[in-house]
């Protein structure tokens, strides 16, 4: 069954999500990443930091609620089982500390087809409190033939 | 902090040094835990095997992660790291060596940026099999 085109530009509720220092910390040790800045409150702030930063990566945390939604909306028609994660792209516009509180608002960008396949593309703006963007994510989702044939 | 790396010490063609790692099953359950992302198809292998792997694979945005540190690493700001954009081609097995790196493709006076091909790509059974490739990342130089 191919996915419901009439859903592209659907914006879903937006997603807030606390960054606690005990996930950072677990998903630096997670990634592998050393850089003091990423364990270390005190290396963060002598590197004029607010607090200690989450690396680059970390918005992923959010991902789950973000392409969820579009996943899940019965809508839309996707079969879990088919989904192939195809693309990710992050632009930051300024780090990600500790304390911040996020929120995401996803919106399916496009719904297409290519072979026999299907790509589901969902776009959040992560803002902080003030509202500013703070990562901007585009999640790619291939759905294994789906495509009309 | 500010960008680290001087505009004119990067010229078109240089290659970012290469970062390597294992990558080990605690891993790819800490991964998950850490991400929240806890499809069995990184942590079973029976469920992995049930749809055509040989085992469990790594989460593609791990390999990912582990780009994004060969670039921040090279850049020594995690700041410097503007955008990144990645396919996801090929995945990753435990215990592979998984090797991230990129070259230098264009670079933007004007914004003092370059812009860079990255990969992230494993040997397997003699040939090299990319999990990342057709990527880009953007940084600020200083």
């Amino acid at each position: 069954m191919p996915l419901n085109q009439a859903l592209k530009g659907k914006s879903y509720e937006p997603v807030t999500y606390e960054v606690e220092r005990d996930r950072v910390s677990d998903f630096a040790a997670a990634i592998g990443e050393e850089a003091a800045v990423f364990r270390d409150p005190g290396a963060a702030s002598a590197a004029g930091f607010a607090e200690q930063v989450a690396p680059p990566t970390f918005a992923t945390v959010m991902n789950i609620s973000i392409s969820g939604q579009a996943v899940t909306d019965p809508e839309l028609g996707l079969d879990y089982a088919r989904v192939v994660h195809a693309e990710m792209e992050y632009e930051w516009r300024r780090p990600v500390v500790v304390g911040d509180v996020l929120t995401a608002t996803p919106r399916i960008a496009d719904i297409y087809a290519r072979g026999p396949n299907e790509f589901l593309v969902v776009e959040a703006d992560i803002a902080d409190a003030t509202g500013q963007t703070v990562v901007w994510s585009r999640s790619v989702l291939l759905s294994r033939g789906t495509a009309e044939r | 902090m500010a960008a680290v790396v001087p505009f004119e010490d990067v010229h078109e063609g240089d290659e970012i040094p290469a970062r390597s790692k294992v990558v080990r099953r605690e891993d790819v359950k800490a991964y998950a835990d850490a991400s929240g992302d806890q499809n069995p198809l990184h942590q079973d292998d029976a469920f992995a095997t049930g749809v055509g792997f040989p085992g469990i694979i790594a989460h593609g945005m791990f390999s990912m992660a582990h780009l994004a540190s060969a670039l921040t690493d090279w850049l020594g700001d995690p700041t410097a790291l503007v955008r990144l954009k990645v396919q996801f081609r090929a995945p990753v097995f435990m215990d592979e060596t998984l090797i991230a790196g990129g070259r230098v493709v264009s670079l933007d006076p004007e914004t003092r940026r370059a812009r860079l091909e990255v990969t992230a790509f494993v040997d397997r059974e003699g040939s090299r099999v990319f999990a990342i490739k057709n990527s880009e990342a953007e940084v600020q130089l200083a």
